[in-house]
C-alpha cells in the first residue's frame, strides 16, 4: 500500500557551536573559530566556523591538524552547558511548527509538517519561516532540506551550507539523488565508498540499479535497504521520543597515545563506568558490549560480545571490554588515540539474580552508592585500589574531553540510529 | 592440548612390497567415519587437522581425527597384508564414503604415501593425503589404567541433565565446563554458568582409581555422550596422571578430552537446604506452560512467572499460575494444578532456564521448592534424589 505522502524537513545549524560563540563575542565574527580544544591539545574539532574550514579545518580532524592549517585560529574549548541551552531554544521554537519534532543530535532536527499546508503554507514557506524565527530569535543560522522523507531531507539540507534551503519536490526524489557521489547518503562510510568505486559505482543514481548480489559483499544485510535509499524510499518516521534508546556509548580521545596496558586499562574503566552509570540513570541493561579503538594512524577498529544476561553494572562491563580490546591489540600492537566503550540489546529495569556471591545484587547496590556519590562530588572519586591513579589522571585530561560538548552527542552517549 | 610431540612416521610399507592393501565394509567405514568426524577441526592453521588419520594394523583400520580440543577415534575390522598409514581430508572421504553402496570397500596405499586409492562396486577414487608426520600423537588407555567404568545409558542422560547448564562464554573458562567428581563408587556431574546450578549423581559400575574431581569442557562431554549413544559396551574412563586429559572407550571407540584447569565453584554450598514454599506440579503440564508462556515473554526480557496458591483442603491441593507478557504482543496465562506445601508465593524466571530443566527431567513430577521471589529456587524431580538444579530468579530492578 502506497503511504500517504509526508513533509518532512531536516534543520541543521549551520557551525552550531562556533556560532555560538560568535554570537556572545561578536569581536569573533569574521575569524576563524574553532572548537575543540586548545593548541597543543589532543582532541579533535568539535565544530570550525565557515571562516575556518576555508583553511581546511573540518569537524573530527585532530586539533594539532587544525592548528597547522590555520595557525591563527580562535581556539575554544567549548561549554557545553550553554550550547545545551540555545539548542533548547531552538528545539522550543520548531515545537512551535509542528508537535512532530525529533532532535537528533544538539544542532539537528527532524520535523515532520505533513498536512499543515492550511496552517504554515507551503513547504517552502514553512521553511522559510523557521530560517527567519531562528535567524531574529536566537542569531543563529539553520540550513534546511524539505522532501517527503528523512533521508531525502538530510541530504538536501547539506545541499546549499550554510544558510541552505533545499526543496525537493515529491516524485523527483530520485532524480535528485542520482547524480550525487555514493559517499553522500548517510550510512554509506569511507570503506564501502572505496568498495563501491572499485565496483564501478561512482553515484547513488548507479547504485539505485544495482543488483542485490553484487552490492551484498559491501552491504550484508542491508544491502536491499541501501538500494531502495539510493532510490529515495526511506519511509522512517519521526519519532518525537527520538526511539527507544538503542545503544549507549562513551568514548574519548586522549591527550597523548596510550601504549601503556595499564593506561588503557585505566582509561577503559572510566568508560565502562560512565556508559554503566548512564544506563542506570536510565534504568537500563545491556547484553552486548562492544569497544572501539583508534590508532595514532587513526585506524579504526571494533569488536563485539555477547553477554550472558544483561547488566549495567561496570565491574561486569569492564572484563568484557578488556579482554576484547586486548584481541584488538593481539591483532594489532600500535598507540592508542581514542577507545570507546558501547552497550547494546538495551532492556530495562530487569535483573537476572546471579548464583555466586550474590554478585549483581551487591554490585547493584554499590553502584547505587558510587552515583550517589558522583552526583554530590563529581567523577573519578571512587575507583577500584588497583586503577588508583585514575583520580589524578583524570583532572589533567578532563579539559579536552571531548565528551562535554561533541557535536554528536547523539552517536556519543545516547542513541545509535 | 598437551599431546607428545609426534613421532616421525612416515607412511612406511614393509620393503619390497608396493602398497599397503585392505578391505573393509563400507556400513562400518561410513558409521567410523561419521564418528570420527565430529572431532576434525573446521578451521585451523595446521592442515593435517582436517585430515582423518586412517592406520592399519593386523587386522583391523583405525580412523583417528583431532581438533586439539578432542580426539575421536575408531576401529573397524580390515583385511590388510601391512600395516601402514596416511591422512586424507576428512570431509571428502567422508561424503564419498556415504555416496557408495553397501559393498566392500578396497584401499590401496600408494608408498609414497600421498595418495589412496578406493574402490567399491563400480565407483573408484584417488584421494591426495598428507603425511602422518605433523598428526598429533594421541593416548590411549592402556589396561589397568581405568579410572572408572559406567554404563553409557546411565552417562549419557547424565550429561544431558547437566552439560546445558555450563556457561556458554569464556567469561569465566571454569564455568565452561563440567565438574565430573569421581567419590566412593559415585560419579557427579555438576554445571553452573552463574545463573543456574545443576547436579547429578549416579553409581558408577566400578571406581578403580583414587577420589578425584575434574572439569571437563561441556562441549567434549556432549561429544562423547553423543558418540556413545550407540554403544552398548561399558565405558572405561582414564584420567592421565598430570589430570591434563580424560579418556574415554567404549566398544571400538576412544574419545580424548583436553581439561579445565581451574578451581570450580563449591556448588553445594549454593544448593538452599530450606524453603518456604513447594510445589509439586505434573512435569508435562508444566513444561507445556512454561513454552506457551515463553512465547510471550520473548519480548519482555524472557521474563516467565510462577505464582503458587494453596488450596483450601485435602481435595484442592493447590495450583501454579505460569504467565508472560509483553507490552508489544501480549499476556497469557496457563493454570497448573499442583499441591502446594506453604505459603503462597511467586517467582520469575528465565523461561529459557525453566524449559530447559523441565525438558531433560524424566519423573513425571517435579518439585519447585522456594523461599522468596529474589532467593534461588530449586527443581527436583520428584522420588529421584540424585538430581537437583538450582535457577536464580530475575527481579524487576530498583534504579
Amino acid at each position: 500500500m502506497k503511504q500517504p505522502e509526508r513533509t518532512i524537513i531536516h534543520a541543521d545549524l549551520d557551525a552550531f557551536f562556533a556560532a555560538a560563540e560568535v554570537r556572545r563575542r561578536p569581536e569573533l565574527r569574521g575569524k576563524p573559530v574553532i572548537i575543540g580544544g586548545k593548541p597543543g591539545g589532543r582532541g579533535v574539532v568539535a565544530a570550525a566556523s565557515y571562516e575556518a574550514r576555508r583553511f581546511g579545518v573540518r569537524s573530527a580532524m585532530p586539533i594539532s591538524q587544525a592548528v597547522r592549517l590555520c595557525p591563527d585560529g580562535v581556539y575554544l574549548s567549548g561549554d557545553g552547558s550553554y550550547y545545551r541551552e540555545l539548542s533548547d531554544q531552538f528545539r522550543a521554537i520548531l515545537l512551535d511548527f509542528t508537535d512532530l519534532v525529533e532532535m537528533v543530535s544538539v544542532d539537528e532536527a527532524y520535523l515532520d509538517v505533513s498536512h499543515s499546508e492550511r496552517t504554515l503554507g507551503t513547504p517552502r514557506q514553512a521553511a522559510e519561516s523557521i530560517k527567519q524565527r531562528v535567524r531574529d530569535e536566537l542569531e543563529l543560522v539553520v540550513s534546511l532540506g524539505v522532501s517527503t522523507s528523512r533521508l531525502v531531507s538530510k541530504i538536501a539540507s547539506d545541499m546549499d551550507k550554510p544558510d541552505g534551503l533545499c526543496v525537493v519536490d515529491p516524485g523527483t526524489e530520485a532524480a535528485f539523488l542520482a547524480d550525487l557521489p555514493v559517499g553522500k547518503m548517510p550510512g554509506i562510510g569511507p570503506k564501502a565508498v572505496e568498495r563501491l568505486h572499485a565496483s564501478g559505482v561512482r553515484t547513488l543514481g548507479q547504485l539505485a540499479h544495482m543488483p542485490l548480489p553484487v552490492i551484498e559483499p559491501i552491504f550484508g544485510k542491508r544491502a536491499d535497504q541501501i538500494v531502495l535509499r539510493a532510490q529515495g524510499i526511506d519511509d522512517k518516521p519521526v519519532d518525537p521520543d527520538g526511539g527507544p534508546t538503542k545503544s549507549i556509548s562513551h568514548e574519548r580521545t586522549f591527550g597523548e597515545d596510550l601504549t601503556e596496558p595499564e593506561d588503557i586499562r585505566r582509561e577503559l574503566y572510566r568508560l565502562a563506568e560512565s556508559t554503566g552509570r548512564d544506563m542506570r540513570q536510565k534504568g537500563l541493561q545491556g547484553s552486548v558490549v562492544a569497544v572501539k579503538l583508534r590508532y595514532a594512524d587513526f585506524e579504526t577498529v571494533g569488536k563485539q560480545r555477547r553477554l550472558l544476561g544483561p547488566t549495567n553494572a561496570h565491574q561486569e562491563i569492564m572484563p568484557v571490554a578488556e579482554k576484547l580490546v586486548e584481541e584488538l591489540l593481539n591483532t594489532r600492537r600500535a598507540p592508542v588515540r581514542l577507545l570507546g566503550v558501547r552497550m547494546s540489546t538495551l532492556t530495562s529495569g530487569v535483573l537476572q539474580l546471579s548464583l555466586f556471591d550474590q554478585q549483581a545484587q551487591r554490585q547493584q547496590k554499590l553502584n547505587q552508592a558510587i552515583d550517589q556519590l558522583t552526583e554530590r562530588h563529581g567523577k573519578g572519586l571512587i575507583t577500584p585500589g588497583n586503577l588508583r591513579s585514575v583520580s589524578q589522571q583524570r583532572s589533567e585530561s578532563r579539559e579536552d574531553d571531548p565528551d562535554t560538548y561533541d557535536r554528536r552527542t547523539g552517536e556519543r552517549r545516547g542513541r545509535d540510529e | 592440548m598437551c599431546y607428545n610431540p609426534p613421532s616421525s612416521k612416515y607412511v612406511r610399507t614393509n620393503e619390497g612390497n608396493p602398497a599397503v592393501k585392505l578391505s573393509c565394509k563400507q556400513e562400518e567405514l561410513q558409521r567410523a567415519l561419521s564418528h570420527v568426524s565430529r572431532a576434525v577441526s573446521r578451521k585451523s592453521t595446521l592442515p593435517v587437522l582436517a585430515n582423518v588419520l586412517l592406520k592399519t594394523d593386523d587386522s583391523s583400520l583405525k580412523l583417528a581425527a583431532t581438533n586439539l580440543e578432542i580426539a575421536i577415534s575408531a576401529t573397524i575390522p580390515a583385511e590388510t597384508d601391512q600395516p601402514g598409514e596416511t591422512t586424507v581430508r576428512a570431509d571428502l572421504l567422508t561424503e564419498f564414503v556415504a555416496s557408495l553402496p553397501n559393498d566392500s570397500v578396497k584401499f590401496e596405499l600408494d608408498t609414497a604415501g600421498q595418495s589412496l586409492a578406493l574402490e567399491c562396486a563400480r565407483s573408484k577414487a584417488h584421494i591426495k593425503g598428507l603425511n602422518t608426520d605433523d598428526f598429533p600423537e594421541l593416548p590411549a588407555i592402556e589396561d589397568g589404567q581405568v579410572t572408572a567404568t559406567i554404563d553409557p545409558r546411565v552417562l549419557r542422560e547424565m550429561v544431558g541433565q547437566v552439560a546445558f547448564a555450563a556457561a556458554t562464554d569464556d567469561s569465566r573458562p571454569v564455568l565452561a565446563g563440567v565438574l565430573c567428581e569421581f567419590q566412593g563408587g559415585k560419579l557427579t556431574l555438576a554445571a553452573a554458568d552463574g545463573f543456574r546450578l545443576s547436579v547429578r549423581s549416579a553409581d558408577l559400575t566400578e571406581q578403580t582409581g583414587e577420589d578425584m574431581s575434574i572439569v571437563v569442557p561441556a562441549r567434549s562431554l556432549q561429544e562423547l555422550a553423543r558418540i556413545i549413544a550407540d554403544q552398548e559396551e561399558a565405558v572405561q574412563l582414564w584420567v592421565t596422571p598430570n589430570q591434563s586429559q580424560l579418556l574415554a572407550r567404549s566398544g571400538s571407540i576412544e574419545f580424548l578430552t583436553r581439561l579445565i584447569d581451574g578451581h570450580f565453584p563449591d556448588f553445594r554450598q549454593i544448593i538452599p537446604q530450606e524453603w518456604e514454599t513447594r510445589a509439586v506440579i505434573g512435569r508435562e503440564d508444566f513444561l507445556a506452560a512454561a513454552r506457551r508462556a515463553k512465547l510471550f515473554a520473548q519480548s519482555n526480557n524472557d521474563i516467565v512467572k510462577i505464582q503458587v496458591q494453596p488450596g483450601e483442603d485435602e481435595l484442592d491441593p493447590g495450583i501454579a499460575r505460569v504467565s508472560a507478557q509483553a507490552a508489544e504482543t501480549g499476556d497469557n496465562e496457563d493454570a497448573v494444578e499442583a499441591s502446594i506445601e506453604g505459603n503462597e508465593s511467586q517467582i520469575a524466571f528465565n523461561g529459557r532456564y525453566l524449559t530447559d530443566i523441565l525438558g531433560v527431567i524424566r519423573t513425571g513430577d517435579v518439585a519447585l521448592e522456594m523461599t522468596s521471589a529474589n532467593a534461588a529456587g530449586v527443581i527436583r524431580p520428584v522420588g529421584d534424589t540424585e538430581f537437583t538444579h538450582v535457577i536464580m530468579p530475575m527481579v524487576i530492578g530498583s534504579s
